[in-house]
């Protein structure tokens, strides 16, 4: 159905696609597989028609497709949903459908629209009232409103860009029937993702890129995780992680009795306290929006608490701000890198000075030391492998994986005491992953206490010593490492369980 | 050359003359001698200060466009030092009146930023309705006090000469105030991209949570960047009254303040940028004039041009906006 023969595409020094063919057969799921920065989005883009590439040809249902724009790829039924939807919150389904749709007509019939969309929901399985308003619908919802108007567009291929990301995992297992269906019926499908389990259980030929090129291609039926993963990264992700069984030393980040409310006032935070101990990762599981932003925020500075005390090594940083925090030796990796985290405008260099230029080295006097920075740059960008043109790039440039560790990179480089990790692999590959996960244990490994806050339980598990769960605003339990129960804790974060910890979980005993 | 094409080389010639002489008036009319250039010059300085002192609000996203109130008020605030204070030599009388009005100027803008933080007015709103104020005060203070009694225009007296700033080049009306104005876009050039507190401003307009979460205090950067600005406003009046009155007259910052703007934004928010901006509106202006007497094109004309520059130079700005940096 699709042939992209030899494209390539740079961007400066960057060579995001390097001569990739990638061939969908007629009635095929096909996933696409890479980590962050390995050309999977350029490669889409270029198919969309939203970049022109350098080199390389696409023909599509046996027609070429060259310079075109993404409406005319549209019309020749290629159908885009991207991680983050496009869709008007504040209007109805139908509508949504609608806007901007030719075939709706110079006179609106929503009705008729209406009745389209019943008959494409009831044949997939889709499960969409016409007449609900989109921005009252589960992120599952609205990305089945995507799908359905990519179908009554005629979308004979359509492209899903991490769309399982968001979901929980019944919508995930709904959104693979509906995948299955569209390729029952003839469609075919690309299917991008990290998830490899996701990847193999619906495609039937996967191919996966590095580093712009095609690493290797398999069908689904003849590979497994382990094969992927290798693929992907040219390493194993999958080795076990070097943590070593040491005593936790003193307490290094101590909370007592936080609370804090939300911009509007409704109480998000209702009375925290814990500590974490040198050499040790405290983890924060719990469902996304139940007090762990508020809680960070807290901590980092970002936000007054209501009522309660942090303290730094035995010093009261409740009433300092950031600076004053991050003086006293706490880093912190926000959840939010690409408003929060980094300056996307601002060049590399500029990124990983600019919660240090108050000081040497990058600091002389009354001036600003950009040769400093630039050579701070340069030893960061080779010490922690950043992939970037240079120093001087902007640092929107950068992959996800990469923009990522830039803010790792400026965290780490000060030796911090205490960090706090807001969500720090959200939306990275497993290679990124796991660089993550291996610096924290590096913090941890030389006396440093780790808050981990993270909405992946698997994830959260694996870096803890000890794992709390966190359920509107509060602990609903604190485990030790060594005494997870897995049931128990996902009743904690449904809700449906809450203890009191003692006080040895909450604070960590002082030898092990 | 046959007859025919002779006629219409001679229509062509007609046809074109009258906006030729109509450019050339204005070419002459800004360059035309060594004085014209002076008046061009001394008419970009206060354009070129208080265009430098917006670019870099701007380039913190805080909108202050309160410029035409913090001149007016440090031409004023100039005017009454150098008519008061005790008679002194003349870098020293120049010096305080100069002094007072960046002083007044700051205070203007410090004013419109207490507004904002205490009481949440936006700066756009507080700034603009405080021009209002400024300048009905240069207004009321002219018609009493400070009014030159029988003059029959809201006029202060003569200011004493020793308070004038000198001449540059004798035998034109160049004032110091030039190089002021050059030395301000140095520094301002050198503050926004050398220094922590432009890395600040820069961090805080591009990205308000990147801000808090590098420790800066919007409401300290905004302050400071109000009385900055405001400052550099407010010299920019003291300069105007100070090099090229010698008297405070009502009206003589009409059009400086938002034409600053305009001349930040041509400039990019780049203050070395700002300076040749600044020139081009002041020589269109003193152009314009001759024009105006050479062959009657209306004055108002150069609004238009300056608008249809602004237009063109935004425009594509707007196209290389993804290129530019914070």
């Amino acid at each position: 159905m699709l042939r992209m023969l030899g494209i390539t595409k740079s961007y400066g020094s960057v060579r995001a696609n390097r001569g990739i063919d990638l061939v969908v057969p007629p009635r095929t799921i096909l996933g696409l597989l890479g980590e962050n920065g390995s050309g999977k989005t350029t490669l889409m883009n270029v198919l969309f028609g939203l970049v022109r590439p350098d080199a390389g040809t696409i023909t599509f249902k046996e027609r070429p497709l060259a310079d075109h724009t993404p409406r005319e790829a549209l019309a020749a039924g290629i159908g885009m949903i991207h991680q983050h939807f496009m869709l008007v919150p504040a209007m109805t389904v139908t509508e949504n459908v609608m806007l901007g749709w030719d075939a709706a007509g110079r006179w609106l019939r929503p009705a008729a629209v209406a009745e389209h969309i019943r008959t494409a929901s009831h044949r997939y399985g889709l499960d969409l009232e016409p007449d609900a308003r989109v921005g009252a619908l589960p992120l599952g919802g609205q990305q089945r409103v995507e799908i359905v108007k990519a179908i009554l567009r005629g979308a004979e291929l359509l492209i899903l860009d991490e769309p399982t990301s968001n979901l929980s995992p019944p919508e995930v297992s709904g959104l693979l029937d509906v995948l299955r269906r569209l390729r029952d019926e003839g469609r075919s499908v690309i299917f991008i993702s990290h998830k490899l389990g996701e990847v193999l259980a619906v495609c039937d030929e996967v191919v996966v890129l590095r580093d712009g090129a095609v690493a290797g291609r398999a069908r689904a039926a003849d590979t497994d995780r382990a094969k992927l993963a290798r693929m992907m990264v040219d390493r194993d992700v999958s080795a076990p992680i070097a943590r070593e069984e040491g005593a936790a030393g003193a307490e290094r980040l101590v909370v007592a009795d936080l609370v804090a409310s939300d911009a509007t006032g409704v109480e998000r935070l209702g009375g925290v306290s814990f500590s974490v101990r040198s050499g040790e990762v405290l983890a924060v599981a719990g469902v996304d929006g139940n007090g762990q932003a508020e809680l960070v925020d807290v901590i980092a500075g970002l936000r007054r608490p209501t009522r309660g005390h942090v303290f730094v090594d035995g010093a009261d940083v409740t009433a300092r701000g950031v600076t004053g925090r991050r003086q006293a030796g706490l880093a912190h990796i926000p959840a939010d890198r690409h408003t929060t985290g980094l300056v996307g405008d601002m060049t590399v260099s500029e990124n990983l000075a600019f919660r240090d230029c108050d000081g040497p080295p990058f600091r002389r006097g009354p001036w600003l030391d950009f040769g400093a920075m630039r050579a701070a740059a340069t030893e960061r960008i080779a010490r922690f492998g950043i992939r970037a043109g240079g120093p001087d790039v902007a640092a929107r440039t950068l992959s996800g994986g990469n923009q990522q560790k830039l803010v790792l990179a400026r965290e780490l480089t000060r030796r911090p005491g205490v960090l706090v990790a807001a969500q720090p692999t959200r939306g990275l590959d497993p290679g990124a992953t796991r660089f993550v996960i291996d610096e924290v244990l590096a913090v941890r490994a030389s006396g440093g206490a780790v808050l981990y806050v993270s909405t992946e339980l698997e994830e959260a598990l694996v870096v803890a010593d000890r794992i709390a769960v966190m359920y509107r605003g509060r602990f609903a339990g604190v485990m030790r490492r060594d005494a997870v129960d897995i049931t128990r804790l996902g009743l904690m974060m449904a809700g449906a369980l809450s203890e009191s910890p003692d006080a040895a979980a909450l604070y960590g005993r002082k030898a092990r | 050359m046959p007859p025919a094409s002779r006629r219409i080389d001679l229509a062509a010639v007609r046809a074109l003359a009258p906006p030729l002489l109509a450019y050339w008036s204005l070419a002459h009319g800004a360059f035309g001698s060594w004085d014209r250039i002076a008046v061009g010059l001394n008419r970009a300085t206060p354009y070129a200060l208080t265009g430098v002192g917006i670019a870099l609000c701007f380039r913190a996203r805080v909108i202050n466009i309160g410029g035409e109130g913090q001149l007016a008020l440090g031409g004023l605030a100039a005017t009454w030092v150098a008519l008061h204070m005790v008679p002194a030599p003349r870098p020293i009388a120049t010096l305080c009146a100069l002094g007072g009005g960046v002083l007044a100027g700051a205070a203007w803008a410090g004013l419109a930023a207490g507004i904002r933080l205490k009481r949440g007015v936006h700066e756009v709103l507080a700034t603009l309705l405080l021009n209002f104020v400024g300048l009905l005060i240069v207004s009321e203070v002219l018609q009493g006090d400070l009014g030159e009694p029988g003059s029959g225009f809201p006029q202060s007296p003569l200011l004493p000469a020793a308070s004038w700033l000198g001449r540059l080049v004798r035998g034109t009306d160049l004032h110091v105030g030039v190089l002021i104005a050059l030395a301000a876009v140095a520094v301002g050039h050198v503050a926004l991209w050398r220094t922590p507190f432009g890395f600040r401003l820069r961090i805080l307009g591009a990205s308000a949570p990147a801000a808090a979460y590098a420790g800066i205090s919007p409401a300290r950067a905004l302050m400071s960047v109000m009385l900055l600005s405001g400052g550099l406003a407010g010299l920019a009046g003291a300069i105007e009254v100070l090099g090229v009155h010698y008297r405070l007259i009502d009206g003589f910052a009409h059009g400086f303040g938002f034409n600053a703007v305009a001349i930040a934004l041509l400039g990019g928010l780049n203050p070395l940028a700002v300076l040749p901006a600044g020139l081009f509106f002041g020589f269109l202006e003193t152009g314009a004039v001759a024009m105006q007497r050479a062959v009657g094109v209306p004055t108002p004309l150069v609004a238009v041009i300056q608008g249809l520059t602004m237009v063109f130079v935004l425009s594509a700005m707007g196209l290389t906006a993804g290129r530019r940096r914070v």
